[in-house]
């Protein structure tokens, strides 16, 4: 039962953000900055595979997360500005039900887009002869659980901030959390003891996107395979991450005023 | 007696810009019984959309109580026997009408054939059959109306609370609304809606609620209104003198003609007896309905 609840209202956001055209300028201007790529091996430009792929996967990276930023942190703010909210919590769904939804329906969303650029990237990668790796689809696998981290905590910022405060927000933890976690590191070791325990707790709120980057190993030629158990440990972190955020976004978002 | 509302003492705050609490609504007790039909009437700011947002849970009260057929507001229990309009709301632009309500009908519960037949019949009652498949972008306010309508109309709710129920709606839109909710009255559905058009208030209610600042300042049953606003009008020829009996008296006002109003029927009949004895012509009998809107507006003047 609540499952084809969550699935309706995730079937309404994929269907909605598939009809606009800001998912498809992404697609297409993703699909331009590829395809440039593959043009320089189809001139007979030898030797760039390394700068093909590591391009195609900063591309994939950058344009898949700008999409999830977009989606998640508009979704329910627009819904309040457009009142579209009102005939969905009219219905017999919690609040908590409703921000499931929403959240498995940007992901969703995210995922798509992923999977088209993703589709460019290989038809690009081919043009360079690129030979398919394990380690490629490590990185979409990877690369979709951090999508969905994204995603969580663009909607939990939504509920806390304005869309534009919160797509800012979650822009520059996605960027700069692999700095700001490099800075705790460095900040732990001369900290004192009190000042260390709130180092950790930091990095541990922080959300780890870094580590669902496997864009650079991906990129060289020859590299192994992420041993499987990383790839649990990535899982399991992903998906506690998320619940957190949303746990945290419902604990707002259950009691305002709409 | 069954409620289907309750609300008592009903206060609803929320903090101003700058930043103080303003009591949107302010100690509000009604009752609306099952079956019934009310008009929820106020000025704009009164605290209607509050009260309804309050009973579909959307907004937390401040202080009292607010139950739907004796269940907390927006409980999930309670919003399953309800069907809501909001108002001025807008349906996703790029869903068709039938993907809209579909979604709706899936998170009330339905499924398969039976919500597919629901969501297409009442499309097609609303108005809406040739407009099935598109994109809400592209319909019209009213269209967009009508399928707020149609949304509120899904899983035949007991209680229907619809607020701005005719905004966007053309006279021939109206008259089919009129025609649809007393349907649905006589089906057993209770009605709570918010207008600002009297007449179809007028038309529709079985008793009207008119809130002002927060508080209720009127209750009344809207036949008894509409007997008490409903005076008539005796045009009679001679100087019969009618100012004891009537609320107004205009001597000769045209060719010897003189005209009397009154506010009930007994004093007219004893009006029309005293013509009669005085050997004189009775010209013209009317018996003129009174306005509601003139009657909202002395009533919202008199709580100012």
């Amino acid at each position: 039962m609540k499952l084809r609840m969550w699935w309706a209202l995730a079937r309404g956001v994929v269907l909605e953000s598939l009809r606009r055209k800001d998912l498809w300028v992404v697609a297409i201007l993703g699909f331009i900055i590829i395809a440039s790529a593959g043009a320089l091996g189809f001139f007979g430009i030898n030797g760039l595979e390394v700068f093909a792929k590591d391009l195609a996967f900063t591309v994939l990276g950058l344009f898949s997360s700008i999409i999830a930023i977009m989606t998640a942190s508009r979704m329910l703010p627009e819904e309040i500005k457009n009142r579209t909210l009102y005939p969905l919590l009219a219905r017999p769904i919690s609040r908590f039900d409703l921000l499931l939804g929403k959240l498995a329906g940007s992901i969703l969303v995210t995922w798509v887009a992923f999977f088209m650029l993703s589709a460019l990237a290989a038809v690009a990668l081919a043009m360079f002869h690129v030979r398919f790796e394990w380690i490629m689809a490590q990185y979409v696998f990877v690369k979709m659980l951090g999508l969905a981290v994204l995603c969580s905590v663009s909607l939990a910022l939504s509920t806390f901030m304005t869309p534009s405060a919160a797509a800012t927000m979650s822009f520059v933890l996605a960027l700069g959390s692999a700095t700001l976690i490099r800075a705790l590191v460095l900040a732990y070791s001369s900290a004192s003891a009190p000042l260390q325990v709130l180092f950790k707790f930091l990095n541990c709120c922080v959300p780890q996107y870094q580590l669902f980057d496997l864009g650079s190993r991906a990129s060289n030629i020859g590299w192994p395979a992420v041993p499987l158990w990383v790839v649990g440990f990535l899982s399991s972190y992903a998906v506690v991450y998320s619940c957190a955020m949303l746990v945290i976004g419902w604990a707002k978002f259950r009691k305002q005023a709409i | 007696m069954s409620f289907a509302i309750l609300a008592d003492e009903l206060q609803v705050k929320y903090r101003s810009p700058k930043g103080a609490w303003v009591n949107a609504v302010a100690g509000l007790s009604f009752d609306v019984r099952s079956g019934e039909v009310v008009g929820f009437l106020g000025p704009n700011g009164a605290g209607k959309s509050t009260t309804i947002k309050a009973l579909m849970g959307f907004v937390r009260p401040a202080g009292g109580r607010c139950e739907v057929f004796g269940l907390p507001a927006g409980s999930i229990q309670a919003k399953s026997r309800i069907g809501y309009l909001p108002e001025l709301a807008l349906y996703y632009p790029f869903l068709t009408p039938v993907e809209t309500l579909t979604l709706y009908g899936e998170l009330q519960g339905l499924r398969g054939a039976a919500l597919r037949n629901q969501v297409r019949e009442l499309l097609a009652t609303v108005g809406l059959g040739d407009a099935m498949t598109k994109q809400n972008r592209n319909l019209s306010k009213g269209m967009l109306q009508r399928v707020g309508i149609a949304q509120s109309l899904l899983g035949q709710p007991e209680l229907l609370i619809l607020d701005e129920v005719t905004s966007g709606l053309d006279p021939v839109g109206r008259k089919e609304l009129r025609a649809l909710l007393k349907e649905r009255q006589k089906q057993g559905c209770t009605l709570f809606f918010s207008s600002h058009e009297l007449s179809e208030v007028e038309m529709l209610c079985d008793r009207i609620l008119i809130v002002h600042k927060g508080r209720l300042i009127e209750e009344r049953q809207i036949d008894s209104l509409k007997n008490e606003l409903r005076q008539y009008l005796l045009t009679y020829r001679g100087a019969v003198p009618m100012l004891d009996l009537a609320s107004e008296w205009n001597e000769q006002v045209e060719g010897g003609t003189y005209e009397a109003r009154f506010s009930d029927k007994e004093r007219l009949i004893q009006a029309i007896s005293r013509v009669q004895e005085h050997g004189q012509a009775i010209v013209d009998v009317v018996a003129q309905e009174g306005s509601l809107e003139d009657y909202f507006v002395e009533t919202i003047g008199r709580a100012a």
